[in-house]
């Protein structure tokens, strides 16, 4: 009918001028930044007065007992940063945290959603988390900090990691057994590892181990994260005859391996990796065997230990922002990326520019950063150039000490 | 001469007729203008996110209600074809970098393939033991993603870099009349196109003979087939289709996220697109995409605002006793009890009383 | 041998827990016709309240058991009067969705109140082995072996001899022949659904009592007890108890061998044993091992 077919035409009409008119593209872009040295200008994540940084880690899941005292290192060290005035005396720090259940495919949902508010990321914990928003860091040019030690991250430009890497821990554990912990190349050396890029990092420090020292690795026996039942691999460990096994797993996860093989009374020479312990552990019914037989490969020191001035320090710190925090070897990790982060930050406020591309460069001309004993030095800068500490200490499992680690 | 009134119908193809009345016309040419305008008003990119993953559920759900609703098999196993269709996208778009139309079509073959291996079950079983083969689908698909490392990368999960091009035009990157679209836009409308046109071949399933088919076969098999219905043929048919369906939900879900990992396709994933379809409506195709819109939405709105609810934690040594994924849980569990007890029909159901109510207005009682 | 033996009595050890639960699966089948998917739910329940009887509120371990398993019931016939009552008639399908909703809310909760961390219960076993001719039982797995083997008995003594269980069982065979004999099909649904949240929470605690610990994953086990079910047979409980003990056995031993045998299968192929046996007897034998045959009337 006309009538009709009028009025829809006028309608149609006044739609396409509302739409010519409406407009509105284009990118939400992050431009500027720029301003002069010691005051940068507005950017992504920086709005003149408070710099924003991503926090990406599993704060609830099985994983969380990482996640939480570490993150809550991140926000001990900011609050006090913040409150000698934050980052050059000037600029106060927030931290917008996600949680990601150790998920890559969920880190990186996380990821897209906060990254435009941010100018950094001071934490992504997970090896596998990392590896899967590392694609896109580096096509948004962003800096992040990985709270995982794969030495991957060593000549990334943009990751700004921290702390000796899991290969060479792995490296360290089997130089430990074959001199002072009483093995020899001809013992059976196996590893257990997680079965993801996590455990691969480890895995490759002990095949590296394994032909610079001469031996072969006798047995690797692959689990989920988050499997129930691990007497299979047990078995076949102890079927193997291993006497030393390298593990490479979260804390749930070590709790059950070393319950499971307390129970089916199998005791070789345990090296655990530093993520496989939580200070719940050292108070559990695995915790007599733990003493036993389990040594846990990490750096830094025992938590209260005054001969080292940092410890001191982070310990008062502690106790004044996050007084229900308990001794935890995660949060003192946490702690020093904060501080890794901070030294990027100063460098980049000092050169006038906190864009993505400042913080980039801020990163690659920062030298030493020193960590007050607490973990290794690091030497930065671009990727190829980097020095990362090579050091580990091993621990033993003491229930009176606080977090339940004694230094070997 | 007098008009008949709008509600008669005269002719079959009249009652057939996707949008015939004004009302109809009206709504489509609304939707078509929002399709079109929505990102260039909407630019923030958390919403356009939440909207495109909205809508890559809504194609999944279209499927699971090709099968579920529409032919009565009951199936857990979708999350095992979304999960195929992004590896086979990570393959055809990524490693050999293929258009867009050819990665697709490449998903949905795949898809196909795979429904139609899985289809022959629902010959044999019915009800409760379909349902827990399907359950039974999804543990043997995790086990193939998590030991095919050369395909879908073990359990650290691969990167997914097929690119949304259709010869020139890059849907990441798009240009035109001199502004430049983000990612997040160019993808919207790919994505909202796709959903508009799978609804469009859904719709056009259903309402010519293959769909009264699939109904018969729904509502009493045995009789079906008495009548001259081969249930056989369409069950596995209703299977590849939805599988088919899937698997190009899957492909989008890849190439948007670029990252994709084989925790993702869990009983978790298979259970949301049952909600999704039940609270949406059982058996039409407008309630998968409400229900897609409603049971997608929330848990993004609860994110973004979880600051304000009370109780719960988003922050370390923040007060609340919650976590975020915990609520959004236990909200979900709560929908599917309440729609299931309330308004089994769903929200088309609740759509469909308020249409046929105005439709005799002002006598409508 | 001994390696054979030992992953035996493993995989005995493990199917007793598919027992219990597969058992709560079929009584709750048997008499209203649903699969309740909620039973991992419940197994969770149960495991954390048997912690917080156990540990926080130091009651002695057998009593904790006891009241877990009560508290649950409660909780099961709970959900059974307040939800399902209204789904009466509904299709079977809505109302197994009903039951994933309420595994949906049951997690959460047990995690916003116990957290993710590997809690510890308190109990008498722990990882204490016990060495019987070269081969090590872990005094956990016995007391579950034992503690199934006592419940299954009881179970069916009070099916074949009470005056309840035969109430049951005519309910479950014909419903309204039992209304017209006055017995209360309501009563019967309560019952039914309590005595299989009790047999979960069971399963769920003495799985605690072992040397996983306890978290918010172990409510997962109760999925490889649909196989179990199927198996058996979806409306016999002995079938049940069998298919739990085969399905236990084929995980254990696929388990143990998997190095020698099994590597070309993948990592860890123990994990879908039980549902590859599950395809197998449903493409074989559709109504389990000792299921009745379904018969339909158009």
């Amino acid at each position: 009918m006309p009538h009709n077919r009028l009025s829809l035409a006028a309608v149609f009409a006044a739609i396409v001028l509302t739409v010519s008119a409406c407009g509105g593209a284009g990118n939400s872009g992050g431009g500027g930044g720029s301003g002069n040295a010691g005051t940068p200008g507005s950017t992504t994540g920086f709005d003149g007065t408070t710099i924003k940084l991503g926090v990406l880690s599993p704060l609830s899941g099985a994983v969380a007992v990482i996640g939480q005292p570490l993150t809550a290192g991140n926000k001990v060290w900011f609050d006090h940063l913040n409150s000698t005035g934050g980052v050059a005396g000037k600029y106060k720090v927030e931290l917008v945290q996600e949680d990601t259940q150790y998920k890559p495919d969920v880190t990186v949902q996380q990821y897209n959603k906060v990254k435009g508010s941010v100018v950094a990321f001071t934490q992504i914990l997970g090896t596998a988390p990392t590896l899967a928003v590392l694609p896109q860091l580096r096509a948004d040019k962003i800096l992040a900090a990985p709270a995982s030690l794969d030495a991957l991250w060593v000549r990334e430009d943009n990751l700004l990691p921290i702390g000796g890497p899991y290969q060479v821990q792995a490296i360290n554990a089997v130089d430990h057994y074959l001199t002072d912990g009483g093995g020899s190349k001809d013992n059976k050396i196996c590893t257990m590892i997680q079965d993801d890029v996590y455990g691969e990092a480890g895995q490759s420090g002990i095949d590296f181990a394994a032909k610079s020292y001469g031996f072969t690795v006798a047995n690797t026996q692959k689990f989920k994260q988050g499997t129930e039942n691990y007497a299979g691999q047990i078995q076949a460990l102890a079927g193997a005859g291993c006497q030393m096994v390298f593990l490479v797993a979260t804390p749930s996860d070590a709790g059950k391996i070393f319950g499971t093989a307390a129970q089916g009374r199998y005791a070789p020479k345990w090296y655990a990796q530093s993520p496989s312990y939580a200070g719940a552990l050292a108070k559990s019914a695995v915790a007599p065997y733990m003493q036993a037989s389990v040594l846990i490969i990490s750096e830094g020191t025992e938590w209260g230990d005054s001969a080292v001035p940092g410890m001191t320090d982070m310990v008062a710190r502690a106790t004044k922002f996050a007084p229900s925090q308990q001794p935890d070897y995660y949060f003192s990790f946490g702690y020093n990326q904060g501080r890794a982060m901070t030294a990027v930050l100063e460098k980049a406020v000092s050169m006038g520019d906190l864009s993505r591309d400042g913080i980039l460069n801020a990163s690659k001309q920062l030298g030493t950063v020193t960590f007050d004993g607490l973990t290794g030095d690091y030497t930065y800068g671009a990727g190829a150039d980097r020095k990362p500490p090579r050091s580990s200490t091993l621990f033993a499992i003491d229930p009176a000490k606080p977090f339940g680690l004694k230094t070997v | 001469m007098a008009k008949p009134h709008r509600n008669l119908t005269r002719a079959y193809a009249q009652d057939l007729r996707l949008f015939g009345s004004p009302l109809a016309k009206a709504g489509l040419a609304a939707m078509i203008l929002v399709l079109l305008m929505l990102p260039m008003v909407v630019q923030d990119d958390f919403w356009l996110s939440v909207l495109i993953y909205v809508g890559i559920t809504a194609v999944g759900a279209i499927g699971l209600n090709l099968l579920t609703g529409y032919c009565g098999q009951i199936s857990l196993g979708h999350a095992f074809f979304i999960g195929a269709g992004a590896y086979c996208t990570a393959i055809v778009g990524g490693d050999l970098g293929l258009p867009l139309p050819l990665w697709l079509l490449a998903a949905a073959a795949v898809g196909a393939v795979l429904g139609g291996l899985i289809g022959p079950f629902a010959l044999r079983l019915r009800g409760n033991y379909l349902a827990i083969v399907t359950l039974g689908l999804i543990f043997v698909g995790e086990h193939l993603w998590r030991n095919l490392k050369s395909v879908t990368g073990g359990n650290s999960g691969t990167s997914v870099n097929a690119a949304a091009t259709i010869g020139p035009f890059d849907f990441g990157k798009v240009e035109l009349a001199g502004e430049v679209y983000s990612r997040n836009q160019g993808y919207f409308w790919l994505v909202w196109a796709l959903v508009a046109l799978i609804a469009l071949l859904a719709k056009n399933l259903v309402r010519t003979r293959p769909g009264r088919a699939l109904q018969a076969v729904r509502d009493r098999d045995q009789a079906a087939e008495v009548i001259g219905v081969r249930a056989g043929r369409y069950k596995i048919g209703a299977f590849m289709v939805s599988s088919a369906i899937a698997s190009v939900a899957g492909a989008l879900f890849g190439s948007y996220q670029q990252f994709v990992s084989p925790d993702e396709w869990n009983l978790l994933l298979s259970i949301q697109y049952i909600a999704i379809v039940i609270v949406g409506g059982l058996g039409t195709i407008f309630g998968s995409i409400l229900g897609a819109i409603f049971v997608g939405a929330l848990p993004a709105l609860i994110d973004r605002y979880s600051d304000a609810i009370p109780g719960v934690q988003t922050s370390v040594g923040g007060e609340g006793f919650i976590s975020v994924f915990a609520l959004n849980q236990a909200i979900f569990g709560v929908l599917i009890v309440l729609f299931l007890v309330l308004e089994p029909r769903g929200l088309a159901g609740i759509w469909l009383r308020v249409k046929t109510y105005f439709k005799a207005w002002p006598f409508s009682y | 041998m001994n390696a054979f033996l030992q992953n035996c009595f493993a995989g005995l050890a493990l199917g007793s827990t598919y027992a219990l639960v597969a058992l709560g699966f079929v009584v709750i089948y048997k008499s209203t016709g649903v699969i309740n998917f909620a039973q991992g739910g419940l197994l969770a329940l149960g495991a954390y309240l048997g912690y917080t009887f156990s540990n926080n509120l130091a009651v002695a371990f057998g009593v904790a058991i006891l009241l877990a398993c009560l508290t649950a019931a409660v909780v099961g016939a709970g959900f059974e009067r307040i939800v399902l009552r209204r789904m009466v008639g509904q299709p079977p399908f809505a109302v197994i969705m009903i039951t994933i909703g309420l595994l949906f809310i049951i997690e959460p909760i047990v995690t916003a109140i116990w957290g993710f961390e590997n809690l510890q219960v308190t109990n008498p076993w722990n990882i204490r082995t016990v060495e019987l001719g070269g081969l090590v039982f872990g005094v956990r797995d016995l007391w579950t072996i034992g503690i199934t083997a006592a419940v299954v008995v009881a179970f069916f003594l009070f099916f074949r001899y009470s005056g309840f269980g035969l109430a049951m069982r005519a309910t479950a065979f014909d419903p309204e022949a039992a209304l017209a004999q006055g017995i209360s099909a309501k009563k019967v649904y309560a019952v039914s659904w309590a005595i299989a949240a009790a047999l979960a929470a069971l399963a769920g605690v003495t799985l605690a009592a072992g040397p996983g610990g306890l978290s918010p994953s172990i409510g997962f086990i109760a999925l490889a007890a649909f196989p179990a079910m199927i198996l058996g047979g979806m409306d016999s409980p002995a079938g049940a108890v069998l298919g739990g003990v085969v399905i236990g056995l084929a995980e254990a031993l696929t388990r143990g061998y998997q190095d020698q045998l099994f590597s070309w299968a993948g990592d860890n192929v123990s994990i879908i044993v039980p549902y590859l046996l599950m395809i197998v007897i449903l493409l074989i034998r559709p109504y389990g091992l000792l299921g009745t045959r379904d018969v339909r009337r158009i």
